[in-house]
């Protein structure tokens, strides 16, 4: 056999063992055996010298293509292997991704005060302080400073639970208007502020009454407020709570701290007006009660009401939140059901 | 009050359906429903009875012959004992809707047809307590002739439209038809048609056989009398009954219905008494001696307070001024001289005895809220005429006066351009003058100001503010544009403290536990179990319930509540949180201080046995976990420390600790006492409660950002053998007390106690870190270090070092 057919034969076999591998080690051990110092070109290279000087250069091409068709093919075959390999590997580690996971739990912020922090940063959002007030109050800021004196009948709307003769728990957090005017300094600028916190009214609890409530109270002191700046800043605060698409209306009413008061409605969220059970087939919901403040209101904290006026609007987070999520009892949001309280994750 | 719209009809045009006019006064002026009587009765006519005769088989069964406006009368078989022959009454046609859905058919009654049914009042929806008593137990029989097969219901009034209005305490002149008529009016741009009182002027003498005294006329301000003579009491006619009825008030006879109607009418409540029952021929308006007594119309007896007053003749009590008359001087079906009295009384007054006595009603209501001093006598001239109209009075005295204060209409000057200003509009003064008038209002305009006279019937208004409202709302809100407040920007935001606060809340929140609100008024009981600080307890006056009686000293009470209440329903895990206040009021004061706490309760498992998970229940380490990151995060540079302690009853006396910051208590965590637990059917429960304003305190801490450390660490372990009594945190302290300034870390982990190591003691482990930020440390500068711990530790704790 010349020496050329005997190269060609290596590279025949070398590539066809290189193919038949079926370990990355086969074919370590074929690299090693075959293109070695001691492999089988090297030993027939050795039999160059019998070679005609003129076909030399063409055998020794020869053999070095013999080496790299080889080393090609190992190569290809090392990774066809090694994706093979991997691949099994994959489909050893597959899991069952519907298994339950490990839960990493974050607690939920109850529904409450998701709703007053949501219309807490509203107003922050409109340059309103937040100022929570104290629970315990004065019948003097409670009632006196908001135009109700002791034998008024308005008194009667909201049975409080007193602690002395002068002190009561405060059944409203119009409670803190006194106090907000006359710590205000008018020459800093307007006062804004919101009045969140809780209330309480001797009511016995049922579906819709509660003797523990929250209310937030929003009061704007300045020289140029008027029933229209109310209007508009209700319109806003309305949509940002219940929808882009809310059309609210005022109603005459009357609180003994505004003149003039009204009660405001917001277009039906559930039926856009049409007429629903939530609206009782009005197209329109109670939310919450305004007004200007009472000029005498304003006297009292000091402040000249030719020269000064107010906006003062009340609200219930309860009644909002009810609203806006169906909650039919009120008594819900304090017996702090863990399946009630976690429904609300995230929601605001 | 309901505004029947026919009676409405005698002073405006009504051109509006009932629903209409209800909405739209409700948006312009009060709250308002539509009623509408009668809906879904049918086939209810006039009747006229030809011929009466008893049933064969029945004795108290009547068979009558009833004339329905038809070619042939009908028969029917009646078993009300008041049917007689000749009388005018309601007839159930067959076919007929009644109310609550009963219907009515022909058939036999004991063999005899009967072809529909003679009706009484309250079988076609007057409620019977308005039904006249003479038809209470019976068919109602009209007062006279009237055309029979002709439409019962309509005549009866019980078709009537009505507008429901529910007021609010400032506007009572609409309790009365004439205030409803100006303010619906208003709205329609109608200006009422209000006829006067007029008496026969021939009847109307000057008698002085009875005087009036008023004790206080700050109290009484109006006190009006008359006196009729030789009056003839009997039923009112038809048209008043029914107008009665339809306010919810029952006709009893033409002199009491009277003084109803005309309080209908003006809103003046007037009282009737029968002058020939006086003790004395004066009456006196005066307090009550306290402990006298007075009997009501309906016999029952009321023990007076010093403080109600009273219209009284000598020792004999009327009435209670403006409350409830009483059955001394009722005017009855033989009374033939009468007094009729138009009074004003104090509203504050009126509403306490009303309260004192539960006697609230109609003439209550309305004093209680105000009346229009300005028709008090008007009132009493319309009530004269109404009773002389029916009851055909020989003499009428001239007014008796107790006291009369004078009638002054209010004056309110304005500004357009401050009224607009407040609006927030632009009205011309022509408008708002046309609005005004539209009221009812006389005003004047002298430039930019306006004077404007309100009638004695809007007592209400005072001020340009109420001027203002009567402005807008008939203008209409719905025309105002919303702008927002235009003056100086302000930068708005949270109180520091109520951000410290959030973020302590969302620390919990991240961790896993639900916010929780509770009542902050507890039982005795619970205001005691965790009352730690021993203050003062804050009681209510007038508690609703023992449950809600005191105010809470700690938020822990409501979260175990809650932990049982979720227990209870296999919410077994739970971990939840409240931020809110305690009420802390030292000895002397009167007023707590209010203080904000943030606490917690874990029960329960906090891993579940799942396919990769084993359970574990929430231990001790757990919630000290939860605390510790919550404390990470009040920005302190205090050191804060646990302090055993078993001085917390409720809490278990050895897993129990004060949490010290720079020693000063600022809290305490621990596990549930197993006798609490067990009292309040709770699992095992860990609690916390810290004081939100004592943490706020330490909230000073400024950072000074360090690059993060580019040396690294070296580490050893020290294992030691220790008495069990001794606590890891001392040595702990111990270990960075003699550390040196390169000792950065020191972990505990390993503990261990029990047969291996020696009764009474023992072994813990710690993982030391040291690092020098600077440099690279060398073995000998740490192995100093760590000869000095390991020695430190002998001598204090005469450990082992193993
Ligand atoms: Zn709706």
């Amino acid at each position: 056999m010349s020496l050329n057919d005997k190269l060609k034969d290596l590279r025949k076999n070398g590539i066809n063992e290189a193919k038949r591998a079926e370990r990355l080690q086969e074919l370590n051990d074929l690299r090693v055996n075959l293109l070695g110092k001691k492999g089988p070109i090297t030993k027939a290279l050795r039999g160059m010298k019998d070679v005609p000087a003129e076909e030399r250069p063409e055998i020794g091409t020869l053999a070095n293509n013999v080496k790299k068709d080889i080393q090609l093919a190992i190569e290809e075959k090392m990774d066809e292997l090694n994706q093979q390999m991997i691949a099994k590997k994959l489909e050893d580690e597959k899991i069952d991704v519907t298994l339950p996971a490990q839960s990493r739990t974050i607690g939920t912020r109850h529904i409450l005060k998701q709703t007053i922090e949501d219309i807490e940063e509203f107003f922050i959002g409109l340059g309103y302080r937040v100022d929570a007030g104290h629970e315990v109050e004065e019948d003097h800021y409670n009632f006196e400073r908001l135009n109700i004196p002791k034998d008024h009948p308005a008194r009667d709307m909201q049975d409080t639970f007193y602690l002395t003769d002068e002190l009561l728990m405060r059944t409203q957090t119009s409670a803190q208007e006194g106090r907000d005017m006359e710590s205000h300094d008018f020459s800093k600028g307007p006062l804004k502020v919101v009045s969140p916190g809780v209330v309480y009214r001797r009511d016995d609890d049922d579906a819709t009454h509660s003797h523990q409530f929250h209310q937030i109270e929003g009061l704007v002191v300045d020289k140029n407020v008027s029933m229209a700046d109310l209007k508009g800043t209700l319109e806003a605060l309305c949509r940002h709570v219940f929808g882009p698409n809310r059309e609210i209306r005022f109603r005459p009413s009357y609180f003994p701290f505004t003149e003039p008061s009204v009660e405001v409605d917001i277009s039906c969220f559930n039926c856009n007006g049409e007429g629903c059970r939530i609206c009782k087939y009005t197209g329109w919901i109670e939310v919450l009660g305004a007004g200007l403040t009472h000029p005498n209101v304003l006297e009292m904290s000091g402040i000249d009401s030719t020269v000064y006026s107010g906006i003062a609007f009340g609200l219930g987070p309860e009644r909002f939140a009810m609203l806006k999520y169906g909650i039919t009892d009120i008594r819900d949001f304090y017996l702090n059901d863990v399946r009630f309280l976690e429904q609300f994750k995230g929601v605001n | 009050m309901k505004i029947s719209l026919n009676w409405l009809k005698e002073y405006i045009p009504v051109t509006h359906t009932v629903e209409e006019i209800a909405n739209k006064v409700s948006l312009t002026g009060i709250e308002s429903s539509p009623v509408t009587l009668g809906q879904g009765l049918d086939k209810l006519v006039v009747g006229h009875i030809t011929s009466i005769k008893s049933h064969p088989d029945s004795d108290h069964l009547n068979i009558c012959t009833v004339d329905v406006g038809e070619d042939e009368d009908i028969q029917i078989v009646c078993g009300a004992p008041n049917v007689a022959d000749g009388q005018y009454v309601i007839v159930a046609r067959h076919g007929a809707h009644l109310p609550e859905g009963k219907r009515i058919k022909h058939g036999k009654i004991r063999g005899i047809e009967s072809n529909g049914m003679i009706c009484g009042l309250d079988e076609i929806g007057v409620p019977e307590k308005y039904v006249p008593e003479a038809f209470q137990n019976g068919i109602y029989v009209f007062p006279e002739a009237e055309k029979t097969g002709s439409n019962a219901l309509e005549l009866l009034g019980l078709t009537d439209e009505m507008v429901d209005l529910d007021i609010t305490p400032n506007r009572a002149d609409t309790l009365g038809m004439h205030g409803a008529a100006w303010e619906i009016g208003a709205t329609y741009d109608e200006k009422p048609d209000i006829k006067k009182a007029e008496l026969d002027d021939s009847k109307v003498k000057e008698l002085s056989d009875i005087t009036a005294e008023v004790k206080d006329d700050k109290l009484v301000p109006d006190f009006l009398l008359r006196e009729l003579k030789d009056i003839t009491v009997g039923e009112s006619p038809l048209w008043m009954q029914r107008r009665l009825w339809n306010q919810n008030i029952q006709p009893v006879n033409n002199v009491i219905d009277a003084t109803n109607y005309v309080m209908i009418e003006y809103g003046q409540p007037i009282q009737a008494y029968d002058l020939d029952k006086l003790q004395e021929n004066k009456l006196v308006v005066r307090n009550a001696k306290s402990g006298e007594k007075f009997t009501l119309e309906d016999d029952t007896e009321k023990s007076l307070s010093h403080n109600d007053l009273v219209v009284a003749s000598g020792a004999q009590i009327l009435g209670i001024a403006g409350v409830a008359g009483g059955i001394e001087a009722r005017v009855t079906a033989d009374t033939k001289n009468v007094l009729l009295e138009s009074a004003v009384f104090d509203g504050a007054s009126v509403r306490k005895s009303a309260q004192r006595h539960d006697l609230r009603g109609d003439a209550s209501n309305r004093y209680e809220k105000g009346v229009d001093n300005g028709s008090v006598s008007e009132a009493l001239e319309r009530a004269v005429q109404l009773v002389d109209q029916t009851g055909s009075v020989s003499v009428i005295s001239q007014e008796i006066v107790g006291s009369r204060t004078e009638a002054k209409p209010t004056v309110i000057t304005g500004s357009i351009k401050h009224i607009n200003h407040l609006m927030g509009l632009d009205l011309s003064s022509y408008k708002i003058m046309k609005i005004i008038d539209q009221l009812g209002f006389e005003a004047k305009l002298d430039g930019d100001a306006v004077t404007v006279t309100i009638p004695t019937r809007r007592w209400d208004m005072a001020i340009e503010a109420d001027l203002i409202e009567e402005v807008i709302r008939i203008y209409g809100y719905d025309n105002l544009k919303g702008t927002l407040p235009s003056g100086m920007e302000t930068s708005g935001g949270y109180s520091p403290k109520r951000e410290f606060s959030n973020k302590l809340s969302n620390s919990l929140l991240s961790q896993g536990l639900d916010e929780v609100i509770n009542f902050a008024l507890l039982s005795k009981n619970e205001v005691k179990d965790f009352n730690i600080k021993e203050t003062n307890l804050t009681k209510l006056l007038h508690p609703m319930t023992e449950d809600h009686e005191y105010l809470r000293t700690s938020l822990i009470p409501g979260l175990v509540n809650n932990v049982a209440y979720n227990q209870a329903r296999n919410n077994n895990d739970v971990a939840i949180f409240e931020q809110a206040r305690i009420f802390d009021r030292q000895q002397g004061e009167d007023r707590p201080a209010e203080v904000e706490y943030i606490s917690g309760a874990v029960s329960g498992n906090i891993a579940n046995d799942s396919w990769n998970t084993t359970k574990k229940a929430v231990d001790f380490y757990d919630v000290k976990g939860i605390v510790e990151e919550l404390l990470s995060f009040t920005n302190a540079k205090s050191h804060f420390e646990y302090v055993a302690t078993d001085e917390i009853t409720n809490l278990h006396p050895g897993q129990s600790a004060f949490i010290t910051a720079d020693g000063q208590r600022v809290g305490y965590i621990g596990k549930l006492h197993p006798s609490y637990q067990s009292e309040h059917n709770v699992d095992d429960t860990f609690v916390f409660e810290l004081n939100i304003d004592e943490l706020f305190e330490l909230n000073k801490r400024k950072v000074q950002s360090q690059s993060a450390p580019k040396y690294p660490s070296v580490s050893r372990d020290l294992a030691i053998l220790v008495d069990k009594d001794v606590e890891s945190g001392q040595i702990v302290n111990d270990i960075f007390t003699n550390g040196g300034k390169y000792l950065i870390d020191a972990n505990i982990f390993d503990l261990y106690q029990g047969s291996h190591v020696k009764p009474g003691h023992k072994s813990l482990g710690y993982h030391l870190v040291f690092q020098n930020p600077n440099d690279t440390l060398t073995d000998e500068t740490v192995e100093q270090a760590f000869d000095v711990i390991k020695e430190s530790l002998v001598q204090k704790f005469n450990v082992e070092i193993r």
